[in-house]
């Protein structure tokens, strides 16, 4: 017999978790679909689960340091309405799944489910995002890109709760966004792409290109941001050909039953070269 | 099993349900409302649209645990009020319903919409409706339609 | 409020569709119906050497070949499908056995625990040998041959496509005394109940089949519901309770019919710029049985060459079996394979020859007087040439495809040109269906229609009530017209092959007309009118030679395109089409049964993809099966121009799958000029496009 929690605030939540090893559901959008059998049934949960989509205290978005704070039930609907927000992340949520379910889902909730196709965590790995977590041990801090390690795989203790995404402000000359579906809408995404640069007196001092659905996690890769980092404009498009091809190694998409991997490949290529290619 | 209060179709309600039920399920199976669809159970197609504290939800997805204190508003509960005649009347002048499947999904989507943009473009009507599929009319005279309502209820000064 | 159509009727059942109150199967109220769980075969293709059903509670039944009454099969045209597979499966998912019970969660864990034994064998998936052979010839293809200054040949293929309706499958079956009473989400009530009739080899009075609310068909519920139901009537007999099933999306999408992918070449003989002869062959991919595959093919061979003459012909057919789910009826029933094929043919080998593709398609369009591919007549009055006017000034047609075909234009702009044979091939209309229209004025002068035809969304329902008031002139709430209850309506036929209106309407016309003639008021007055169709259709099915069908509809249709070589994606732009059905009884009806095939025909020509991996469907969920959303739509202009069809009721034909079946070649045409390259594949998804354009010749 699997407990259902309902806590009314974040330390009855901490408490249970403390506890128990729950299944942790906020909008729903991910975990009833995967637990879904048939119409009329329970979800099929093997082990508790705990609801937290109606804990008003993590319904927050805020400004402190120099960083936004969104905490773990606030819905994209919200996100994409603050003025707060980078535009990037604005751009992204607009094209995840449908309006209901942008009404229903929460950012945070993307980030638990870690998944290779999860559109939101390409713009938090570009923007440097952590993720906050809280157990009824205490407060830590890590990475989104280090906090995700693979397909759906998490460094999350069963007594944690992913509270907030911590972003950075940051003052990037242009930032880009790329998602290549199957249709205009309502879409798991083929590839994506985000691109971000700043230029200071003529000098790229920050180049990131990261891309998602190519790979179990996304791809991201510093040692490749500092390889090209400090070029002219002029400079690097003359290194176009070379960049393209550092980061062709670690763009090893899958054929699966919505795509090819050839696709996946051209197109995350196609659409970096032209990112970089539109850079001035 | 819990004791869940929210609101449905106006009617306060004390359910003695499982959380992890679906909101779908409560309304169809639990209360016999059939108005609400289930097309997919995957919450990819609309049919099962909803209105929760005035916002969209797909209510196959939506755990009854979720809408705890709020309001849930289904087709069942819309359809006696002059909003609803409004849009109905659009849709019949334009076609917008065949199978009638979609309808009350299109029409839940429709009606947030129109709450929060009372005089929408055609590109944000497409994009308020882009969950909601359907497999007859093309969306042309449901787009159409949602337009026409637009503009009547802004004649008549209908407040949504 | 403004008026979009001022002559168009307010459909019958539109005000409870809107309010949700319509009532589809799972909304019926029933308490004690029991739930099915499906046991379906694990393997492609073997022999079944043991099944094991754990001890199963007290009112839980399991339900397989071994409790068929009189005979385990059902009859698709050709009567090979069987109700229970028995001893031996031929697809991944063939229905074994089922098991029923009161408790929904139960009844699956009771079904997980079966284990069924198998002896696979190695199942063929390739194209290897024929089950079904057609051939006909026309004109003279050797002299054609001989006589060539240019051949051509090349080979096309369609893929599958399933039919997504919004409602799947759906089920509910109860006793009432000694009667079967059904209600279902199918097209063909009589299909249903006869299918019922034959397995258990009951009396027909004995079944009684009803037809609820139907959430969307195009041909996937025309055959398939006829399975289900002989299913469920081999368990209620022995669970003598009401049972209903409703199929969850997923095993909808791996479990049901779909559309027969089909190969076909052809080799044009050219001579003087002008097609003088052809050899076309078609392969179509029946899946694991033959069912109405035949019928499939007979249509896809009469449009081998589309709306075009050609002298001389050399037309061979096949069905090739293979072990998957099997294919059957959706929307255009073979025609949308052989009119893709040959409208994309024809405008290569304009390309070939270096003639403007618009004059060499005008120069071999069919004419009134013409003899068809198949040896029979075009009768009527053809208005092509005024279809393909319109369709050109709506769309701006001349101007945009020379503009887009400038080397740097990333736009597309593709014409089709098709017909659609409407109603039952040749003289199926008398001898097999043989309808019958019953019209019943009461003695309180109501008046009542009785048709077997059921309204999934094109309107019939309110479509045929009309031409009965129109016909009597009286006022539209005068005339009720049921959906369709066989203890009640005699056998109009199935809601199938564009033939409601053309056939079913006139029948209404007629019946109309014979009241009014014997009009006494207060009188209860009723008439039956069976079918006779014009005498000079003449049909050989042997032969494939004759007239196929009483009549034809026309039409055109422009696609615009607008593509992004970084993502080798394209966007439909534009929408546009111009169609000859006769006379529209409605017109609101007819224009959403435009926008309905053209948005299903641009999901067939470019964005529904479904393939077979080790015997299954690889596309599992509506996520992965793709149709068109709000936003991959424009809107999409028709024009509707009359042409009286003498046997029509007020001069109309069919309407329901004529809007399908040119859209494919439409929107590839224009795909072609954005990406100049060849396209002989559908769906022209991004993966294709690619493959064309780094790797395919200009």
């Amino acid at each position: 017999m699997v407990n259902k929690f309902i806590p009314q605030s974040l330390k009855e939540a901490l408490l249970i978790l403390s506890q128990h090893d729950c299944y942790i559901m906020a909008g729903g959008t991910d975990l009833m679909v995967m637990k879904h059998r048939s119409s009329g049934l329970l979800p099929n949960f093997d082990k508790d689960v705990i609801y937290i989509a109606n804990l008003e205290e993590l319904n927050y978005i805020k400004k402190e340091d120099n960083k936004i704070i969104i905490g773990a039930t606030t819905k994209y609907i919200d996100i994409m309405n603050c003025s707060l927000i980078p535009q990037i992340l604005k751009d992204i949520i607009i094209e995840i799944a449908s309006p209901s379910l942008r009404n229903m889902a929460t950012l945070v909730g993307n980030i638990g489910n870690a998944s290779p196709a999860g559109d939101s965590l390409v713009g938090l790995y570009l923007l440097d995002a952590e993720v906050e977590l809280t157990s009824m041990r205490g407060k830590r801090k890590m990475l989104v890109s280090e906090f995700i390690y693979g397909v759906r795989r998490i460094h999350r203790e069963p007594d944690e709760l992913i509270t907030a995404v911590i972003i950075p402000c940051h003052d990037f000359t242009l930032t880009k966004w790329k998602k290549v579906g199957s249709r205009k809408a309502e879409t798991i995404s083929k590839i994506t792409f985000a691109g971000a640069y700043t230029i200071k007196e003529g000098i790229i001092t920050d180049l990131r290109l990261v891309f998602g659905s190519v790979s179990i996690t996304v791809v991201r890769r510093l040692e490749l941001e500092i390889k090209y980092s400090g070029l002219s404009v002029t400079q690097l498009h003359d290194k176009i050909p070379e960049i393209l091809s550092d980061y062709g190694q670690f763009i090893t998409p899958i054929s699966d039953q919505r795509s090819t991997k050839d696709y996946r490949y051209k197109v995350a290529i196609n659409i970096a070269r032209d990112f970089l290619t539109h850079i001035e | 099993m819990e004791k869940i209060k929210l609101v449905i179709n106006h009617q306060p309600m004390e359910l003695e349900v499982d959380p992890s039920e679906r909101l779908l399920d409560v309304l169809r199976k639990e209360l016999l409302i059939t108005g609400t669809k289930e097309g997919c159970g995957e919450g990819s197609c609309g049919a099962c649209t909803v209105l929760v504290d005035g916002v969209s939800y797909a209510s196959c997805l939506t755990p009854i645990a979720n809408v705890i204190g709020k309001e849930v508003l289904t087709i069942d509960g819309f359809n006696q009020t002059e909003q609803y005649r409004l849009i109905a009347d659009a849709f019949s002048e334009l076609g917008a319903s065949q199978c009638g499947f979609c309808t009350p999904g299109m029409i839940m989507s429709t009606y947030a919409l129109l709450l929060k943009n009372p005089h929408p473009t055609e590109e944000e009507v497409r994009l308020a409706l882009s969950g909601n599929l359907c497999r007859c009319t093309g969306y042309n005279a449901i787009i159409k339609a949602v337009l026409l309502a637009a503009e009547e209820g802004k004649e008549r000064g209908i407040k949504w | 409020m403004k008026k979009f159509f001022p002559n168009s009727t307010n459909k019958i059942d539109n005000e409870e569709k809107m309010a949700g109150q319509a009532l589809f199967t799972d909304d019926l109220v029933c308490k004690d119906a029991q739930f099915v769980a499906f046991v379906r075969s694990t393997i492609s293709k073997g022999k079944i050497l043991k099944i094991e059903v754990p001890t199963l509670p007290d009112g839980y039944f399991f339900i397989s070949a071994k409790d068929i009454v009189k005979e385990n099969v059902v009859n698709i045209i050709v009567s090979d499908w069987p109700v229970f597979a028995d001893g031996v499966v031929n697809y991944y998912g063939e229905t074994i056995a089922l098991v029923v019970g009161p408790d929904k969660e139960l009844t699956i864990d009771l079904a997980k625990k079966i284990v069924i034994t198998y002896e696979e064998e190695t199942p063929n998936f390739a194209f290897v040998e024929s089950s079904v052979h057609k051939h006909f010839a026309k004109g003279d293809l050797k002299k054609a041959q001989e006589e060539a200054d240019f051949t051509y040949t090349e080979t096309f293929h369609t893929g599958l496509q399933e039919h997504v309706y919004l409602e799947t499958q759906a089920m509910l079956m109860w006793m009432e005394g000694d009667k079967i009473t059904v209600k279902a989400s199918m097209q063909c009530p009589f299909y249903v109940k006869n299918a019922i009739v034959r397995t258990l080899g009951c009396h027909p009075d004995n079944v009684r089949v009803i037809q609820p609310a139907v959430g969307g068909a195009f041909g996937g519920k025309e055959h398939y519901p006829s399975i289900l139901a002989a299913q469920l009537a081999t368990a209620i007999v022995k669970v003598k309770k009401p049972i209903r099933f409703v199929f969850d999306r997923m095993e909808d999408i791996a479990y049901t019919t779909k559309r027969h992918p089909s190969e076909t070449t052809y080799t044009a003989y050219v001579k003087n710029q002008h097609i003088t002869g052809v050899k076309a062959t078609v392969k179509l991919n029946g899946g694991a049985y033959i069912g109405c595959s035949g019928v499939v093919l007979s249509r896809a061979l009469i449009a081998v060459v589309d709306c075009y003459t050609i002298s001389s012909l050399d037309v061979t057919g096949d069905v090739y079996l293979t072990n998957n789910v099997p294919t059957a009826a959706f929307r255009g029933f073979g025609s949308p394979q052989t009119i893709f094929a040959f409208e994309m043919f024809i405008n290569h080998v304009a390309q070939a020859i270096h003639v403007d593709p618009l004059k060499f398609c005008l120069a071999h369009l069919a004419k009134k007087g013409d003899i068809t591919a198949v040896n029979g007549k075009f009768h009527d009055d053809i208005i092509m040439p005024q279809l393909i006017e319109k369709a050109m000034q709506m769309s701006d047609y001349k101007r945009k495809i020379k503009e887009y075909s400038q080397p740097h234009s990333n736009r597309g702009i593709g014409m089709s040109w098709f017909l659609h044979g409407c109603g039952f091939t040749g003289s199926g209309e008398s001898t097999i269906i043989n309808a019958h229209v019953k019209l019943v004025k009461e003695e309180d002068d109501t008046i009542h229609l009785y048709t077997s035809q059921v309204d999934f969304g094109q309107g019939n329902r309110t479509t045929l009530k009309k031409i009965v008031s129109n016909t009597l002139n009286c006022p539209e709430e005068q005339v009720f017209h049921e959906p369709p209850d066989t203890d009640h309506t005699l056998n109009t036929g199935p809601t199938a092959a564009s033939r409601t209106i053309i056939i079913v309407g006139y029948l209404c016309e007629k019946a109309a007309q014979h009241l009014k003639e014997q009009w006494v008021s207060g009188k209860r007055i009723e008439i039956i009118e069976p079918y006779v169709g014009p005498s000079y259709i003449h049909w050989d099915e042997a032969s494939m030679q004759g007239d196929a069908y009483p009549g034809y509809a026309w039409g055109v249709n422009v696609v615009e395109v607008s593509y992004d070589p970084l993502t080798y994606q394209t966007h439909v732009e534009g929408l546009w089409s111009a169609y000859d059905v006769g006379h529209a009884i409605d017109e609101r009806i007819v224009v959403g049964q435009s926008d309905g095939g053209v948005a299903q025909g641009i999901g067939y020509g470019m964005l529904e993809c479904m393939d077979i991996k080790d015997g299954k469907f690889y596309q599992k969920t509506i996520s992965d099966y793709i149709i068109p959303t709000s936003m991959d739509l424009p809107y999409m202009e028709t024009a509707l121009i009359d042409n009286p069809f003498a046997y029509g009721a007020s001069g109309a034909k069919g309407a329901g799958e004529l809007t399908f079946v040119g859209v494919a070649p439409a929107v590839c045409l224009a795909i072609e000029q954005a990406i100049k390259r060849k396209i002989n594949k559908i769906p022209a998804n991004p993966e294709y496009i690619m493959e064309l354009v780094e790797n395919g010749k200009d």
